[in-house]
């Protein structure tokens, strides 16, 4: 398989072109998903944080209802003496408050006299507040909550851990995870008299809160030592509360500063995972508690799937694969195009040198183009250009090496044997057509004497002499030949009768015995000229050159200067 | 001549030495012993030294709960298991379903270098069935009273001192039903507190719910008491854990007293039993046996803070008192009328039906 220049040449545009789209298209999608994970961290951190602020203002929302109902008339006048009647009231308020808030698991009223019993007490149970009275009311006094309210100013919150509610007969709070908010109520003079207690649905404040968030999120939240209080999977929160600790510092190790107080908040890609096998980008808050209590600091994280993340990635990677495909469909179909220009040009060159070679064709080329192709096509014209003048001048010596073969140096009349060929040309077409011609041999008189008398160089002036007036005598279509020395020979063509050739000859002689101009003086030359026609004397050449050339002697013997024809019969009566 | 049977007897004899010397060791060459224990019980290092001293393999399987030591040798019936380590109290039940076998205690010479108060085991409730020998005494750890010496100026002599009003509000007790009616009834001086008459009940209950009010707090676990303890300045703590507690308090810098209470303090004891598929008793004896070295006791106190058999623990006086735990009468009614004690209720609510 045999692949061109413009094939190679459009694979590797083609390559470059792939290439160039494709590594840009690449590094594009590289960098968009770091900016993509980049980004959701942000996000996840300003959600979290958005989270914290919000479990702020729930508490203090809490702490506001537990302000109204701590400093309600009637249960600081309750706490100091007992009546049915307010009780009924406050049990009124605390339900009405109950109802109005879906995450309130309790509402009561603490006395702190009685070990902390409550006076008045309304849980939730299923979709309604239910009211305890008499003998269900409870002492509280040994709870931290209890104590710990009690020791606290008249208007602050106290604030529990996080647990497990496992107080018996709790209704929907028990064993349901609770955080309890309360604050101390007080009498005019300062005394405590006792404590106004809500205690929160865990799981529907974070419901709540987390019904604002994108579906996919998956949300954390910690104690002050790490232990998962919610966990996507249930079975790892409270952990503690059944004996076995699962701690957020153990399944994310990044956490740990954050545990151990030294930082705000981390955010990771973590591929460590345990409850799910995907990786996933988190962050973690801390969220450090002011008012006085138990927990501390709270952890608060929010998770999702690196995989979610990267979906947008994704279809940005689906849009430059589209883009990197027409970008290399692009480079291709330009590949194509440059490739088959090129090679165009370089096709037609190969073409016009081929033709040149072949026949000397000279084809139009692009030399008109201001490019290499146009420089190697101007410098091709260049070449054969020099060809073609070299060509010519070896034809225009070629001809002259012809011309010298047949004529003769001195006269420039055809040679012997330039003359043998016409003549042989001449037999042939009089065989052919049946018409006739005439050889006539004729010879410079006493040569050598002028020769002798004058030199060489009168001789050659008679000779040249000789061959114009015969040249000029004759018509063209006939032939005068220079047989060598001092012999000339005239082939007549067409018929001519003996009268005709009687005409001729005499008319020769007397142009050839004109006085000839030679070394500044006249000399009168005499010739002799044997006469031989075909077909009568002969039907070959050597035939009829012999028979003109025993003419030619004939009359030399004879005398000279004069003519005769080879057949007696045919001898001109007017030979001297 | 006449030597000759005698020399060919003598040469007999000291063969059969030889080989009952040496057999028992070639066959544990080949076998593996199966152990179920407690976290700490059966360290690495520990049980390399047995293999290297008896050319046995050993196999130890840990769980951290009654429940799941229960389920671990019901389910095999104990075939998975050679021996393992469980408690008094717990015991009786896997003699009740005859899943472990009685233990040689000539087999055992290291009970030699037990503590008196171990060696009897007579007095030793459940360590015992039929004259037999089913466990073999091993850790234990008492629950006495932690006291804060700058509040209590006299060691209390009585767990009664946990009822006392003085420190109302300042007492510190362990969350769990179980102990704690024992406790109530040890309180009252009854002669079973383990195992409560119908009639004792209502003064049980009312004696915890004055405990109740005298109390501070419940806690679960050790460092939550701590936590509870240093914050909210007890002055008294009933320690569930024992001397455990003591160490984490005294390293938090509060200046604590221990003090074993004259009724007795509940006290743990965890023992190894041998089950009844056990393939190899002898070498089951012999784990036993290499446990009562002094490395493994020393192990013991130094890695986990647990008491051993041999050694004379600092925080007990020869003279203390320690009342082994017990079976009790009704754990889950107990459990449940704890409950209630704890949620706050008065002893109508509390001694009503479920």
């Amino acid at each position: 398989m045999r692949f061109g220049i413009a094939f190679r040449l459009g694979v590797l545009l083609a390559a470059v072109g792939f290439l160039a789209s494709g590594l840009t298209g690449f590094y594009a999608y590289y960098v968009s998903r770091d900016l993509l994970v980049q980004r959701a961290r942000d996000e996840l951190l300003t959600s979290t944080q958005v989270l914290v602020r919000r479990i702020s203002l729930t508490r203090q929302e809490v702490s506001r209802n537990l302000q109204i109902l701590a400093t309600h008339p009637a249960a600081v006048e309750l706490l100091q003496n007992h009546s049915v009647d307010l009780q009924n009231r406050i049990a009124v308020l605390f339900a009405q408050v109950l109802k109005t808030n879906p995450y309130y698991f309790q509402i009561r009223l603490i006395s702190a006299s009685d070990h902390g019993l409550e006076r008045v007490r309304i849980d939730r149970d299923g979709g309604k507040a239910l009211r305890i009275q008499g003998d269900d009311l409870q002492e509280k006094g040994h709870y931290p909550y209890v104590s710990d309210t009690l020791t606290m100013a008249s208007g602050t919150t106290y604030l529990s851990r996080i647990v497990i509610n496992h107080e018996d007969g709790a209704h929907a709070g028990e064993d349901q995870p609770t955080v309890i908010l309360a604050t101390p109520v007080v009498s005019d003079s300062g005394q405590k008299l006792g404590l106004v207690v809500i205690n929160l649905d865990l799981n529907g404040v974070f419901g709540l809160l987390k019904a604002d968030l994108p579906s996919d999120l998956d949300l954390f939240l910690a104690n002050s030592r790490g232990d998962y209080l919610i966990h996507p999977d249930a079975s790892k929160a409270f952990g503690f509360d059944r004996g076995r600790s699962f701690l957020i510092q153990e399944e994310f190790p990044e956490t740990k500063p954050l545990v151990d107080g030294f930082l705000p908040s981390v955010t990771l890609n973590s591929t460590r995972m345990q409850h799910v096998d995907t990786p996933l980008v988190a962050t973690f808050v801390r969220n450090d508690v002011k008012i006085p209590n138990d927990e501390g600091r709270l952890i608060i994280g929010l998770a999702q799937p690196l995989h979610k993340v990267l979906n947008q990635g994704n279809q940005l990677g689906w849009v430059i694969l589209q883009i990197v495909i027409g970008f290399f469909l692009g480079s291709a179909l330009l590949a194509i195009f440059i490739a088959r220009a090129i090679s165009r040009q370089i096709n037609s060159m190969s073409h016009a040198v081929r033709a040149f070679a072949d026949d000397h064709r000279v084809l139009p080329l692009p030399v008109k183009r201001n490019d290499e192709i146009g420089d190697l096509a101007r410098s091709v014209e260049k070449m054969q250009g020099q060809i073609k003048h070299q060509l010519a001048e070896l034809q225009a010596s070629h001809a002259q090496l012809e011309h010298l073969a047949g004529h003769d140096v001195l006269t420039g009349l055809p040679n012997r044997r330039l003359f043998q060929d016409r003549l042989e040309h001449a037999l042939a077409r009089a065989q052919r057509t049946g018409e006739n011609f005439a050889l006539l041999f004729i010879d410079v008189d006493k040569f050598k004497s002028i020769n002798d008398r004058w030199g060489h160089e009168a001789g050659d002036a008679v000779l040249k002499f000789t061959a114009l007036r015969l040249a000029t005598l004759t018509r063209k279509a006939d032939t005068v030949a220079r047989m060598g020395g001092d012999e000339f020979v005239i082939l007549l063509n067409g018929p001519t009768s003996r009268k005709q050739m009687v005409g001729i000859a005499e008319k020769l002689l007397d142009s050839l015995r004109a006085p000839m101009q030679v070394a500044n003086q006249e000399i009168l030359v005499g010739f002799s000229v044997g006469i031989s026609q075909y077909p009568e004397d002969g039907t070959t050449t050597t035939a009829l050159m012999a028979s003109a050339d025993q003419a030619m002697y004939d009359i030399k013997a004879a005398g000279r200067n004069g003519y005769r024809f080879s057949s007696p019969s045919t001898t001109s009566p007017g030979e001297i | 001549m006449i030597l000759l049977p005698f020399a060919h007897c003598w040469r007999r004899i000291v063969q059969g030495v030889l080989l009952a010397f040496f057999l028992p060791l070639a066959a544990w060459g080949a076998e593996t012993l199966h152990v179920l224990a407690w976290p700490g019980y059966a360290d690495p290092d520990i049980v390399k030294t047995f293999e290297q001293l008896t050319g046995a393999k050993v196999e130890v399987s840990f769980i951290d709960t009654d429940e799941a030591l229960w389920g671990r040798i019901t389910a095999s019936e104990g075939k998975s298991f050679d021996v393992f380590a469980v408690n008094t109290a717990e015991l009786q039940r896997y003699i009740d379903k005859s899943l472990v076998v009685p233990i040689d205690p000539s087999m055992i010479p290291n009970v030699a270098r037990q503590l008196p108060r171990f060696r009897n085991l007579k007095e030793i409730p459940g360590v015992m069935r039929d004259g037999k020998v089913y466990a073999i005494p091993y850790t234990y750890a008492e629950m006495g009273l932690i006291y804060d010496r700058q509040q209590v100026s006299e060691a209390p002599t009585s767990i009664r001192a946990l009822w006392d009003p003085r420190y109302r509000g300042k007492v510190l007790l362990y969350n769990g039903g179980t102990h704690n009616f024992t406790l109530a009834a040890q309180s009252l001086h009854l002669a079973k507190p383990f195992s409560l008459e119908t009639q004792a009940w209502p003064a049980v209950v009312n004696r915890l719910i004055d405990l109740r009010r005298n109390a501070m707090g419940f806690y679960n676990q050790p460092d939550e008491s701590v936590d509870l303890f240093r914050r909210k300045h007890a002055a008294i703590l009933f320690a569930n854990y024992g001397s455990q507690q003591l160490q984490l308090l005294k390293a938090a810098g509060i200046d604590v007293g221990y003090a074993i209470p004259e009724e007795g303090a509940l006290a743990w004891l965890d023992c190894w039993a041998v089950t009844r598929n056990a393939k190899n008793t002898k070498l089951a004896a012999a784990w036993i046996n290499y446990l009562l070295e002094s490395e493994p006791g020393q192990a013991l106190v130094k890695r986990q803070g647990l008491a051993n058999t041999t050694t004379q623990s600092p925080v007990l006086r020869t003279q203390d008192r320690l009342k082994w735990l017990e079976p009790v009468e009704d754990t889950d009614r107990r459990t449940l009328l704890w409950d209630r004690i704890l949620a706050g209720d008065r002893a109508s609510k509390v001694l009503a039906a479920p």
